[in-house]
């Protein structure tokens, strides 16, 4: 176990920090705000940091935590100024943000190593570290998908107008969206930057925005566990796809090709949709037969009685019924 | 600077096309680029071409490639999808799945080495008129490039075909119910869109000598960047985003050491999103409560 655990080190921290870059994107995504600002502060963080221990010689922790709150700030910044664009207009609008990154980190000059980026960024950063890192920022995650907050969130995404109707402050919502946005890229690109020691402007372009939308659309992108069965996997594919040589690439694009086509809540919808079903499956034996054909009389009336009209949806009476029949 | 400008308009063009009304925003436009100049470049290994030879080819190849991503990928995901929202997700993230195929197989082919077209009987000249050095490519690209715009502008405004497309764009369920086959239109705008992308990509290759696999990918955000800076579905958007891009770039370029155009691009699109967050052509969003 522990010469596995130190073989694949790398891929370990790869999938901490692939993970937390993937939720910087899902979270706003939630909450149907489409922003891949995160990615920017993937990039911001990194070099964050990394300027911080080179020039200040500041500890990890401390680093990482500065990292994060300019991030975080940064964030609220971008939203303050983007918050009134919507759907594919925003997406652009923080892609060009993260590629503006990019090339001032390629046109920082000594400041920022331009284009070989800056490295030697020694720190006392530890795994146990990253392990707590990486565990309390996916834990706040995981409590915003529950309770009040969740269904917030919920409601934020689906209905906007509805959503402000019932006393939701949906503004306040949005601009959260991009704070916790900065903060989770941020947090990953510090924590990389200290366990891989280097940070130039190849590492933050396009390809990372294609690779979070990647990862938590592959693997689900309406729930953390969406994103870390997204993580896990394009973190270790390259491993596990050794054996086919340099055709890895192609089939890595059709497994992403597939994934988008024909799974359109991920790997985790699938699970969630198997898990279900085998559930109903369970639990039908439990039920006794007449309850299952109760409700028949009672919607028979209803479907082709003078009211149906109002009652029924325009959709074909018997198929409603058996599917009142399948939920019952 | 105008020769830029026409190949951006040539490839936004189409992304623009299909965007604007049959409401699919093709992230695998760029690989169709890649890839129909890259196919060129394979046949070529074979048999001298003459120009005209290898642009239908690769307008060929183009309208191919985005023919059957339309009917194995977007079609299917419109099939499934529950709202219109989340279709346009699916189909943005099935595009950029998609778009890593053909990138896969060219990287794989070329060691991700440049690409370029000097096998065919086609050779780039330098024409001088006084003091304005202009190769024979450019001129072609200029005027295919404005040609082509101008056709499609006219077909999209005064055909039947532009306006069942414009009709799908405002209100696609209107528009099936007053007889239009939407599948059908969309197959034919999307073999259009591709066959475009097919020609930019071949003349852009023959404009710069050549190109690495990759070059799809920086077009595509830049096409995308110009279809927003002009206004979605928006012909006279289109021309004048890719030509202020192609400008402002070219500025850029000549007054810097050059590593600062994307920074400058991609500035300007955020400014212009700022102050117009429907581009500058662009008319407001139909919304129907």
């Amino acid at each position: 176990m522990s010469s596995w655990y130190f073989g694949n080190l790398v891929l370990i921290q790869a999938t901490m920090t692939g993970l937390l870059m993937a939720l910087s994107v899902q979270v706003p995504l939630r909450m149907g705000v489409f922003s891949f600002a995160g990615v920017g502060s993937y990039g911001l963080g990194a070099y964050t940091a990394a300027l911080l221990t080179i020039h200040l010689q500041l500890g990890s922790l401390q680093a990482i935590l500065l990292a994060v709150v300019a991030t975080s700030v940064i964030g609220l910044l971008l939203g303050l100024l983007i918050a009134r664009l919507a759907g594919l207009y925003l997406a652009m609008a923080t892609v060009a943000f993260d590629l503006i990154i990019t090339v001032i980190a390629i046109n920082g000059g000594t400041f920022t190593g331009s284009s070989t980026g800056l490295y030697g960024v020694l720190s006392d950063f530890t795994m146990p570290m990253m392990f707590t890192l990486t565990l309390i920022a996916l834990g706040l995650v995981v409590l915003s998908e529950h309770g009040k907050v969740g269904r917030r969130v919920h409601a934020v995404r689906d209905d906007q107008q509805l959503a402000a109707s019932v006393g939701i402050n949906v503004r306040r919502y949005r601009l959260t969206a991009f704070v916790v946005s900065g903060a989770l890229g941020g947090l990953a690109g510090a924590m990389n930057v200290m366990v891989r020691t280097t940070i130039g402007p190849l590492d933050i372009g396009f390809h990372l925005i294609v690779l979070a939308l990647t990862m938590i659309i592959v693997g689900g992108a309406m729930s953390w566990k969406g994103a870390v069965i997204g993580a896990v996997i394009f973190t270790w594919m390259p491993t596990w796809l050794a054996f086919v040589g340099t055709w890895q690439h192609l089939i890595y694009g059709f497994i992403v090709a597939i994934a988008a086509v024909l799974l359109p809540r991920g790997i985790h919808g699938v699970f969630v949709d198997l898990t279900r079903a085998i559930q109903r499956r369970r639990r039908k034996p439990a039920t006794p037969p007449p309850a299952e054909s109760e409700p028949e009389p009672d919607l028979e009336p209803l479907m082709t009685g003078p009211t149906s009209g109002q009652a029924t949806p325009p959709a074909g009476g018997s198929s409603s019924t058996s599917l009142l029949r399948g939920k019952a | 600077m105008i020769s830029l400008g026409s190949i951006y308009l040539l490839f936004a063009l189409g992304l623009s096309l299909t965007w604007g009304t049959i409401d699919i925003l093709n992230f695998a436009h760029g690989a169709i680029f890649m890839f129909a100049a890259f196919t060129a470049y394979l046949v070529l290994d074979y048999v001298e071409l003459p120009i005209i030879a290898v642009v239908l080819l690769s307008v060929l190849v183009g309208g191919l490639l985005s023919l059957i991503i339309q009917v194995l990928a977007f079609e299917q995901i419109l099939k499934r999808a529950r709202t219109k929202r989340s279709a346009e997700m699916q189909i943005l993230i099935g595009g950029i799945g998609i778009a890593t195929i053909p990138l896969a197989i060219a990287q794989h082919e070329t060691k991700s080495n440049p690409f370029g077209l000097s096998r065919s009987t086609f050779d780039v000249n330098v024409w001088q008129f006084g003091d304005v050095r202009i190769t024979n490519i450019a001129v072609i690209t200029i005027i295919v490039g404005i040609a082509l715009w101008a056709v499609t502008a006219l077909w999209f405004r005064r055909s039947k075909h532009g306006l069942a497309l414009r009709a799908i764009g405002v209100d696609s369920e209107v528009a099936s119910l007053m007889g239009i086959n939407r599948r059908q239109l969309a197959l034919v705008t999307m073999a259009v869109a591709g066959g475009m992308a097919g020609l930019a990509g071949v003349l852009f290759t023959y404009t710069i000598g050549a190109i690495v696999p990759e070059s799809g990918d920086v077009l595509l955000i830049k096409a995308f960047a110009i279809v927003i800076l002009g206004g979605v579905g928006s012909m006279a958007g289109v021309a004048f985003g890719a030509f202020a891009l192609a400008g402002v770039e070219t500025w850029v370029l000549l007054n810097t050491s050059g590593s600062w155009t994307d920074a400058v691009a991609f500035g300007l699109i955020f400014l212009v999103l700022l102050a117009r967050p429907s581009g500058v052509f662009g008319r407001k969003e139909v919304r129907r409560a």
